[in-house]
């Protein structure tokens, strides 16, 4: 008997090399996923370019819901990429180009009366770039007559010093595509009138080219910052070498992007927040009503970098060898309880998704007193907040300390809080 | 033979209690004197409320400083009662950086907002009109303090609030005591590292606050440096704040160093280094971070206590074998 055993060991030992999950394969699929799921991005971010271009030559209502659908399914792909966040610094270092959020809209458009004016904390809340062709900047005469990428990118985003002046992105699409969403915490989002991109007479609240100019500018400049990031993690990218150029760290990196957008990004910054302060701003996608998407693809994210395996949006599968793999070879029972926790949590976070696009929309789920909308949301909170808490075990399984760090960018470099 | 067990263990115990921090005396010395001081200090703010609402009442301010000290005293403790439900954040909703509190509380007291008198209800309403920062805003905010029937009403209601959310925290402090005392496999906490883990996490993301909002929201940039951002600059307790959290982190950093002669040294003089810098600056709202002279002054005391997080990253962690995990500032 004792003799069997032995040699079922030996067969094992012999076994375990070659089944062995090595972590540069790990890492080599976590960078194939940022590959396809960028790309994925981009070509979606291309087909709202051609939906914008045929808008501004061509408006029409039919245009403007062609513009905004393709939004919506620009937005599945890279509400994904999100947990390549805090772990990668290229993309800490570039994302608030393309997602910055929350941002005071009145830098860039018209607004409602209610929305107020310039605050103590941003004294160009309401600028409105599309009605003033000039103006001043912080002491700078700015010559706006054409609206450019680099006019968005170079002088108004973040403009002053405040974040909230987000002139380029996603969001900022966004409200150019469906203007504020003035309902309060009832159903609709923002119902901007396509007549905003009208020509001659039929051009509504004025400014209608500087309006076109403004969209078509900001859409270009998403599909060149895509594009970019796509590169950066193609065969040979600086976001891959990067990544593969100390194993360890790369599987650090991972772990952190995974445990930072669970807990303090999504379960709190735009989550808990926003139900606790009753704000239908608070709204990640607060224009378009999309929130119950972005908070459940980033949900859907996190468990695609931990199973290593992603659905493009033609459909295809991308797979490798995983962080799940590598879990399941120190401590299989570790490793089912977190593919558990990863799937409760895309479960709650669906169950908002759910109710929303049957017609309770996210903002009403937000308003004081609301206990089921609370609920919903309070679950995809705990659910995020509990698979943190299996994060943080595999990271100590693995032993691959000196995760949470990297997310920090106070850590990383004591002086950034200075800059 | 269970005696000869029993003697080994009590020959070992001091061994034990030197090899690594104690979790029963973190509880004990730390955590509970904090949440009872909180829990008593805000029922005085509530009494002193009720007995006079005026504003500028010295009562009724001294009140709010005490109460206000104590949490600041309190606010790294961020785990098991403070998260239930929404208390931490009833408590003290700060940075603000889209002014919700204001606008809240402007709201409530133009529409006389019926919630604003029923202290039960309360705890319904947005975060950012419940708390000390909202009362800051009651109390010493030009706009925002101006007496009348309703004010009074509301600087009650959000007392009485506060009063009950600190009590029910320290309530349950006496049962979740026996959760940070009682890892297992089945429990919240799997082993001693894990709770271990959970102190450190107050302590990385306490000194984290401190530089990054209190010090690091005022100084802004360079270029831009944005002193209106202070936090409760309007009651002059800015630099105060940073001065009490470092005080209670350096408790804390005590108290988890406790094996190692040497880093306890090295954490307690770089927190001194920090609080000395601190109290020589004179500058209670940090309304010089637009002077480059001072404000070089307070980035210097910024990057003391960056240098206290990177021994308390690099070896404190190790020294206790976890590593601080992730907490709720780790988004941007």
């Amino acid at each position: 008997m004792k003799r069997y055993l032995l040699t079922t060991a030996i067969a094992v030992g012999l076994a375990t090399p070659a089944l062995a999950v090595e972590t540069t394969d790990v890492l080599d699929t976590y960078a194939d996923i940022a590959a396809a799921n960028y790309g994925d991005s981009l070509i979606t971010a291309q087909r709202l370019q051609a939906a914008v271009n045929a808008l501004v030559a061509d408006p029409s209502a039919e245009n403007l819901t062609a513009a905004r659908a393709a939004w919506l399914a620009a937005r599945v792909p890279y509400q994904q990429t999100e947990v390549f966040r805090f772990g990668n610094a290229i993309v800490d270092d570039w994302e608030g180009k393309v997602n910055a959020w929350p941002l005071d809209e009145g830098l860039i458009d018209y607004v409602d009366a209610s929305y107020g004016g310039p605050s103590d904390e941003n004294a160009f809340a309401a600028l409105n770039v599309i009605a003033n062709p000039t103006f001043t900047l912080s002491g700078q005469d700015i010559d706006a007559t054409s609206i450019t990428p680099a006019l968005l990118e170079d002088t108004l985003q973040e403009a002053d010093g405040v974040e909230a002046n987000v002139a380029t992105g996603y969001h900022a699409i966004e409200f150019l595509l469906w203007g504020q969403d003035l309902n309060g915490h009832g159903t609709g989002a923002g119902d901007r009138p396509w007549t905003d991109y009208a020509m001659g007479d039929e051009c509504t609240n004025g400014n209608c080219d500087r309006r076109g100019e403004y969209l078509t500018a900001a859409t270009d400049l998403l599909i060149s910052d895509l594009e970019y990031m796509a590169g950066a993690w193609a065969i040979g990218g600086e976001a891959r070498s990067e990544l593969m150029s100390d194993a360890d760290a790369g599987i650090s990196a991972i772990l952190t992007g995974m445990g930072s957008l669970s807990y303090g990004e999504t379960a709190g910054e735009r989550m808990r927040l926003g139900v606790m302060l009753n704000d239908p701003e608070e709204e990640h996608s607060c224009f378009a009503d999309n929130t119950h998407n972005d908070h459940y693809y980033n949900g859907v994210g996190i468990q695609n970098v931990y199973l290593g395996e992603y659905i493009r949006v033609d459909g295809s599968l991308v797979t490798g060898p995983s962080l799940s793999d590598l879990m399941a070879e120190t401590d299989a029972a570790l490793d089912a309880e977190m593919q558990g926790k990863l799937g409760d949590a895309v479960m709650a976070l669906g169950r908002i998704k759910i109710a929303a696009e049957a017609g309770f929309a996210y903002d009403q789920m937000l308003e004081r007193g609301n206990v089921e909308g609370e609920a919903l949301i309070m679950g995809g909170v705990n659910g995020l907040i509990d698979q943190t808490r299996f994060i943080e075990r595999v990271i100590a399984a693995l032993g691959v300390d000196g995760v949470g760090i990297e997310g920090s960018d106070s850590l990383d470099d004591p002086n950034a809080v200075f800059q | 033979m269970r005696r000869i067990l029993l003697a080994a263990a009590v020959a070992c115990a001091p061994l034990t209690a030197t090899a690594n921090p104690s979790i029963s005396a973190i509880i004990d010395d730390h955590i509970l004197p904090r949440f009872e001081a909180l829990a008593s200090t805000s029922q005085a703010l509530s009494k002193a409320a009720m007995q006079n609402c005026d504003p500028t009442s010295d009562d009724l301010r001294t009140a709010y400083g005490v109460a206000f000290d104590v949490w600041v005293s309190t606010s790294h403790l961020r785990l098991g009662p403070t998260e239930v439900d929404d208390r931490a954040f009833a408590l003290a909703f700060w940075p603000d950086s889209r002014g919700a509190t204001p606008r809240a509380l402007a709201t409530l007291i133009s529409d006389e907002d019926p919630i604003g008198l029923d202290a039960a209800a309360y705890s319904e309403v947005s975060i950012a009109a419940r708390g000390f920062y909202a009362l800051e805003f009651l109390l010493y905010d030009e706009t925002l303090m101006q007496p009348s029937e309703y004010h009074c009403a509301l600087v009650q209601t959000v007392t009485t609030d506060i009063a009950a959310t600190s009590s029910a925290i320290h309530d349950d402090w006496h049962s979740h005591k026996d959760v940070l005392l009682s890892p297992g496999p089945d429990a919240t906490y799997r082993s001693e590292e894990e709770v271990l883990q959970e102190m450190l996490r107050a302590l990385t993301a306490g000194l984290q606050f401190t530089q990054d909002s209190r010090l690091g929201r005022p100084l802004g940039t360079f270029d831009r440096p944005q002193p209106a951002r202070a936090e409760a600059r309007r009651s002059g307790r800015s630099a105060k704040h940073v001065t009490l959290s470092l005080m209670s982190l350096q408790d804390l950093a005590s108290h988890l160093s406790v094996s190692d002669a040497n880093l306890s040294d090295t954490l307690n003089r770089q927190f001194e280094d920090a609080l000395g810098k601190l109290a020589t600056l004179n500058d209670p709202v940090f309304a010089g971070v637009a002077d480059p002279q001072s404000r070089l002054k307070i980035e210097v005391i910024g990057q003391s206590i960056g240098t206290i997080r990177t021994t308390v990253q690099t070896e404190l962690g190790p020294t206790l074998g976890v590593a601080a995990g992730f907490n709720s500032l780790d988004g941007d």
